[in-house]
């Protein structure tokens, strides 16, 4: 099978991740042939591929037109990381164009800004795997499913389950640290609540998400403006 | 007549390069970051103080760390924070682990496949497969640290202005000495790969580092001691990243500049290696910062071990600190993997007011064309074209230019 990595504006982390798997990437490469990836080869190429990763948030002209030329050559496209299925810290802002005229003033720029949203806006994708980054092991499952022939599973349950099931202690009623594990999505096995901090919500919003529900509980802890710009980080609810 | 070379690869992020012929002669040589905005210094406005280190982290994957630190060195700053030595010590080291990390990814997965002249490392894995391996498990080694210390490989969220969410203990920190140790002898042999590369690109006139080895409270540039203020930011038409000048000269940040001027720290196995190679670092060739990344990388692992130990045997001091004001004004200035990187802060009643970034790929910019202009100027005309731009692209990667991170920074 042909696999391609295309990143479009973003940090560089989800694409890197890929790397974090070492040994394992040769596993993948077993039933993969990689025949484009920017951050780690030179190759190019223009042919079809059936397994298509894209990374980051279609932020410029230039990241639509890769967009629309991985959608056109792939048969399986998945949105890789946060940036891509809901658009992550730079798709939180809420004027890119006036944002963008404050930081570089009247200087144009090389290629067209637009405003950054994630890539599911503009192509349907066939699968998403949230998180900034996402769980490398998520990644790894999907690929080896898909090389079987097996759709891969969504999963469904918020970041407050692994913590649940881990038995760590909940710092957002014992501790009263702001957390927003109740209507994140799961996938991270509950990293940071693990290190007795609050989760900030990098794998966007789980199913059915009571975010009302958690208001009520963080007005307690913060001012409402606080409460809004902490779930605004990842994504716009 | 523009020649056009296609986007680079192999470097993280999204750029190209342009090189303007007239007349038969080179003219200009212009890096076009292509990347689009990321808005952080917009992003941080408004945000609670403590909140702010996790989002700036995102502007980087390979060197979150280095901006983690420098965004609670600058709050800390702002809000009269002391943190215990421990403290410190534990941010050094993890500092030390991202370098290790990123150099090893630089040196043997981006960098090395120019000088055996592959496409990438996975094709070198046939013949070449003992020496990709060794620097994999270097990399992985670095991101150990990055983990225990930063909270995850990627974007952890662990360190925080005033301490650590969690410390690690005794025994993990001993496992990190051993472990450096053994890796030392790997790193020797990739020392002498890159000490074969000819001289390329232009040469660092001017080299930039902080005032201590990872940070400082200024910016030591030539001979002088300064504020980043005093650097000239300039954005241009054709690029998302501005350029930054000294008294009208392009800058270079890196490894290379940190051995020119930090020499005195490096001692060991290091130490010996700068000795023998000394000759190629003073001739201040920008394709050497890739040699300088390789001695550093030996440095990184001995110091790794040396502070390791130090702090298990010295005990860690728990805890998180206070801040003493809610209002200030503050800067931290850290070296990434790739140079001096600045965050700056204005905070009023805990919240971000103002704020500034500025990266070691903005900084390098200048330096960046002036490389690819003499170098494009060397060739033309002597060799084909294809062979022209590979051979260009080769000098941009020496930069290690992590393109991302280059694309946000302001004066608001
Ligand atoms: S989702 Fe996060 S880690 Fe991934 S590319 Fe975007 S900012 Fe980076
Ligand atoms: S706990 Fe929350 S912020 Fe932390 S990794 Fe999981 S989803 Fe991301």
């Amino acid at each position: 099978m042909k696999l391609a990595v295309f990143e479009l504006t973003d940090c560089g982390g989800c694409a890197l991740n890929l790397l974090f798997l070492y040994d394992r990437l040769f596993d993948i490469l077993e039933f993969y042939e990689i025949v484009e990836f920017h951050m780690a080869s030179s190759s190019k190429s223009k042919e079809k591929v059936d397994v298509a990763l894209v990374t980051g948030t279609v932020s410029t002209q230039r990241d639509l037109d890769v967009l629309r030329e991985a959608r056109n050559r792939s048969e399986y496209l998945i949105a890789l990381g946060t940036c891509a299925t809901h658009g992550s810290v730079q798709g939180s802002v809420e004027n890119a164009k006036e944002a963008f005229r404050r930081i570089y003033g009247d200087v144009k720029g090389p290629t067209k800004v637009l405003e950054p949203r994630p890539i599911t806006e503009y192509v349907p994708v066939d699968f998403a795997i949230p998180g900034c980054p996402y769980n490398k092991e998520e990644v790894f499952q999907v690929l080896m499913n898909l090389a079987r022939g097996v759709e891969p599973v969504a999963k469904d349950y918020p970041v407050c389950l692994e913590c649940k099931l881990n038995e760590y202690e909940c710092v957002l009623l014992k501790k009263g640290i702001p957390c927003l594990g109740p209507v994140t999505a799961g996938g991270c096995n509950a990293q940071c609540p693990a290190l007795g901090l609050g989760c900030i919500g990098c794998r966007g919003p789980s199913m059915d998400a009571n975010v009302p529900g958690l208001v009520e509980v963080l007005k307690e802890i913060l001012p409402e403006e606080e409460i809004a710009r902490k779930l605004r980080t990842f994504t716009r609810w | 007549m523009i020649i056009e070379l296609d986007e680079f690869t192999r470097v993280e992020g999204i750029g190209k390069a342009e090189i303007v012929v007239e007349d038969g002669t080179v003219k200009e040589a212009r890096v076009k970051i292509l990347e689009g905005p990321r808005f952080f210094e917009v992003l941080t406005l408004g945000r609670s103080y403590w909140d702010v280190p996790d989002l700036e982290a995102r502007i980087c994957a390979i060197c979150y760390v280095a901006h983690s630190v420098a965004s609670v060195r600058a709050i800390e700053n702002a809000l009269g924070i002391e943190v215990p030595p421990t403290v410190e010590k534990l941010r050094e080291l993890a500092l030390w682990g991202e370098i290790i990390e990123s150099h090893a990814l630089h040196l043997y997965l981006l960098a090395l496949p120019d000088i055996f002249g592959y496409p990438d490392a996975i094709s070198m894995i046939p013949k070449h497969g003992e020496l990709i391996k060794e620097g994999l498990t270097i990399k992985a080694f670095g991101n150990t640290i990055r983990e225990l210390l930063g909270g995850r490989e990627i974007h952890g969220i662990n360190i925080k202005p005033g301490g650590f969410g969690r410390y690690p203990r005794e025994e993990e920190l001993e496992g990190i000495a051993k472990h450096a140790e053994s890796l030392v002898k790997f790193a020797r042999r990739i020392v002498g790969i890159f000490a074969s590369q000819e001289p390329r690109g232009a040469k660092a006139e001017i080299p930039m580092v902080t005032s201590e080895y990872l940070w400082g409270d200024d910016l030591i540039v030539g001979e002088d001691r300064i504020q980043y203020i005093e650097l000239d930011e300039v954005p241009v038409n054709y690029s998302f990243a501005k350029h930054t000048y000294y008294k009208g000269k392009p800058i270079f940040v890196g490894a290379l500049a940190r051995l020119l001027l930090k020499e005195k720290y490096i001692q060991g196995e290091a130490g010996r290696l700068l000795d023998t190679y000394k000759d190629k670092i003073e001739s201040r060739y920008v394709i050497y910062n890739n040699l300088a990344q390789a001695i550093e990388l030996v440095y990184a692992l001995e110091r790794v071990a040396e502070l390791s130990n130090k702090i298990a045997s010295e005990g860690i001091e728990k805890g998180i600190v206070e801040p003493e004001e809610k209002s200030g004004e503050g800067i931290g200035y850290v070296e990434a993997p790739r140079g001096v990187l600045v965050h700056h802060y204005r905070i009023e009643d805990g919240k971000v007011v103002w704020s500034n970034t500025i990266t070691p790929t903005a900084f390098n910019q200048g330096m960046m064309e002036l490389s690819l202009l003499e170098d494009a100027k060397k060739m033309y005309g002597s060799v084909p074209e294809e062979s022209l731009k590979k051979k260009l692209e080769e000098i941009v990667r020496a930069f290690d230019p992590c393109i991302s991170c280059s694309v946000h920074f302001v004066k608001l």
